[in-house]
């Protein structure tokens, strides 16, 4: 090889296209390991803006970033929700390993207003994770530079960004280097690469994500198509207060 | 009020020019009052309790001075004024005539401790007054400004001078208020609270801008003022050279006095879990304790997102729909709950899937109308 070219080469920031980049950018375990196999680093990636397309709300995608959530705020690290699409469930939040103290929920009520926040969140050292949802307050119309804000913002804090957005902007241009658009896959939730530092991923990875028959045995099932169920002797759920 | 006055008899050019001073001043305030000088605390307060205008710079004037004044001046506790009311004492002379060593046995040891006090045979130490702590300053603006920002530029001056002022105390505050002069007595104040106690320039000066940015002036401002009411002891933790956890947590919480500045203290929220079996009571915006979370009890799954209110579904053929027919998964799990505050709620939970994959938590109300209804979604 020209010995030039070699040089070129040996740079962090040169990757050929059949490798992953050689610079180590700083990552964390999403706690799948076949998700991390397939990302560069070996996990999510902090300080950098990771896109997040899931086809529809309550397919598991939150569920597949539930458990590098649970070892943030183990470790006492802040998570950031910005303008999230319903009201969050504090049990189901708190069953799935995170500590409720190290959440912040932030309800930004104007577009502007949401988008700075969400830069802010970025840009501060503090937040060791901020998840967004800004497509529903911008009716879908996001500016056309927030993205590249958004991921400028992330380089100079330094914690993860996960951006939910709608299916239909796969096919748009993204600043951000790590891309995934999921489907349903009926327990277990399909992941594509669409983007990510390094070669193009050939095809979409299962994961078995946490799905709420999973996690308990006591209920009880009814088959699909029978006839309903006979609610009137189950035991009576009810407290008294103290 | 007590004032030690011998250290500055010098300073003031003598005692009746000190008097009069005292006098003017108190006059000028409106503020009445009754001067009485004496050679001990006590003795004077007891001669200007008596209404008597004595001046007695030593102590046998003092004592001299004392035995005029009437017991009712002592203010003493009501059962002791009696006791002495029944001896037949009527002025604090007539007590001083007595033998020191019976009244004790007769009145108890802290009268005698107090006469002794106003006489001088003991030593009376004073606690020193020392005068709260509070941080007002002031700034006519060159030209009269509209745009509440611009503000920013003549604040800063104040806002260096306050973090100044905060570390000569090494103090710190969680609260201070910018005032703006529009004149013509207009005032607008502007609060600005922080999440815990602050003494960098540099974030009360990020923490005002949020304000002023969002803030439009009623009319031109011509004078700007920073008060700062109440300190508190500056906690500073050495900062470990490599970890950077504190420096983490203050940018969290300068982040959350930001966020609560421009959006509004509503928009920014903590999460936590409350004992109740209905879903939308059993979470809360709020802090969650720590130590709560071992208390929780195993449920049955809940959804992470909630749907309020919850939504209606169509029924078809005893199923419920939602752009399909859902197929029922796991269920029934019935919560019954609130009969004691009116929220009364009888539910049985299903989970379901619907035609596209989506995970639902849904229930059904058994007591009629009825009906389906969407309460979460398990993202």
């Amino acid at each position: 090889m020209n010995p030039a070219l070699a040089q070129v080469l040996e740079r962090s920031d040169i990757r050929r296209g059949d490798a992953f980049a050689v610079a180590p950018a700083p990552t964390f375990a999403t706690g799948f390991a076949r998700l991390d196999a397939e990302l560069p680093g070996g996990g999510w990636p902090r300080g950098a803006l990771t896109e997040l397309l899931p086809e529809q709300t309550g397919i598991g995608e939150l569920g597949l970033l539930l458990p590098a959530l649970a070892a943030l705020t183990a470790a006492g690290q802040t998570v950031v929700l910005i303008a999230p699409p319903h009201s969050a469930h504090a049990p189901a939040w708190a069953a799935a390993g995170i500590r409720l103290d190290c959440l912040r929920l932030v309800f930004p009520s104007r577009p502007r207003d949401a988008l700075w926040a969400a830069v802010e969140a970025l840009r501060c050292g503090g937040v060791a994770a901020t998840l967004l949802w800004l497509d529903a307050l911008f009716r879908a119309q996001l500016p056309a530079n927030s993205l590249r804000r958004l991921q400028v913002a992330a380089g100079e804090g330094g914690g993860a960004a996960f951006f939910f957005r709608p299916a239909q902007q796969a096919g748009a241009a993204s600043p951000a280097p790590l891309r995934l658009q999921l489907h349903a896959a009926g327990r277990q939730l399909r992941v594509k690469l669409l983007k990510r530092r390094g070669p193009p991923a050939r095809q979409a990875i299962l994961l078995d994500i946490a799905r709420p028959a999973g996690f308990i045995q006591s209920v009880h099932y009814a088959v699909a198509g029978a006839v309903l169920p006979d609610t009137t002797g189950i035991r009576r759920r009810s407290r008294v207060p103290a | 009020m007590r004032l030690e006055v011998a250290g500055s008899l010098r300073l003031f050019g003598g005692l009746p020019r000190l008097l009069h001073l005292v006098r003017e001043d108190l006059a000028a305030m409106d503020l009445p009052a009754q001067l009485a000088v004496a050679a001990t605390p006590l003795a004077a307060l007891w001669l200007a309790r008596a209404g008597s205008d004595a001046i007695c710079s030593d102590l046998p004037a003092t004592r001299t001075a004392l035995a005029a004044v009437p017991i009712t001046a002592l203010e003493l506790a009501p059962p002791l004024a009696r006791r002495i009311e029944g001896f037949g004492l009527r002025r604090l002379g007539d007590v001083l005539a007595l033998p020191r060593a019976s009244l004790g046995a007769r009145l108890g040891k802290p009268f005698v401790i107090d006469l002794a006090r106003a006489l001088g045979e003991v030593a009376d130490p004073q606690a020193c007054f020392i005068f709260p702590e509070r941080f007002e300053q002031g700034l006519e603006l060159p030209a009269p400004v509209e745009a509440a920002p611009v503000l920013l530029f003549a604040a800063r001056r104040l806002i260096a001078a306050l973090a100044g002022w905060l570390a000569a105390r090494n103090a710190a505050v969680r609260s201070i208020e910018c005032l703006i002069d529009h004149g013509h007595g207009v005032i607008t104040t502007v609060p600005l609270a922080f999440s815990a106690p602050v003494h960098a320039a540099a974030r009360i000066e990020r923490v005002l801008k949020e304000r002023l940015d969002a803030l439009s002036l009623s009319a031109p401002a011509l004078a700007l003022r920073l008060c700062a009411r109440e300190t508190e002891a500056r906690e500073d933790r050495s900062h470990a050279l490599f970890d950077g956890a504190g420096q983490r947590h203050e940018a969290l919480s300068e982040l959350m006095d930001r966020l609560a500045a421009r959006l509004g203290p509503q928009a920014v929220q903590g999460l936590a879990c409350h004992a109740d079996h209905r879903p939308e009571l059993a979470s809360r915006p709020g802090s969650e304790k720590p130590a709560l979370k071992a208390s929780l009890p195993s449920l049955p799954p809940r959804p992470l997102w909630l749907v309020e209110p919850p939504e209606a579904l169509r029924e078809l053929h005893g199923r419920p729909q939602r752009a399909g027919p859902l197929v029922l998964l796991a269920g029934p799990e019935r919560i019954e709950s609130g009969w004691w505050d009116g929220g009364d709620a009888r539910r049985d939970y299903f989970v379901a899937v619907d035609s596209g994959q989506r995970w639902l938590w849904i229930f059904r109300d058994p007591r009629p109308p009825g009906g389906w209804f969407l309460h979460g979604w398990f993202a």
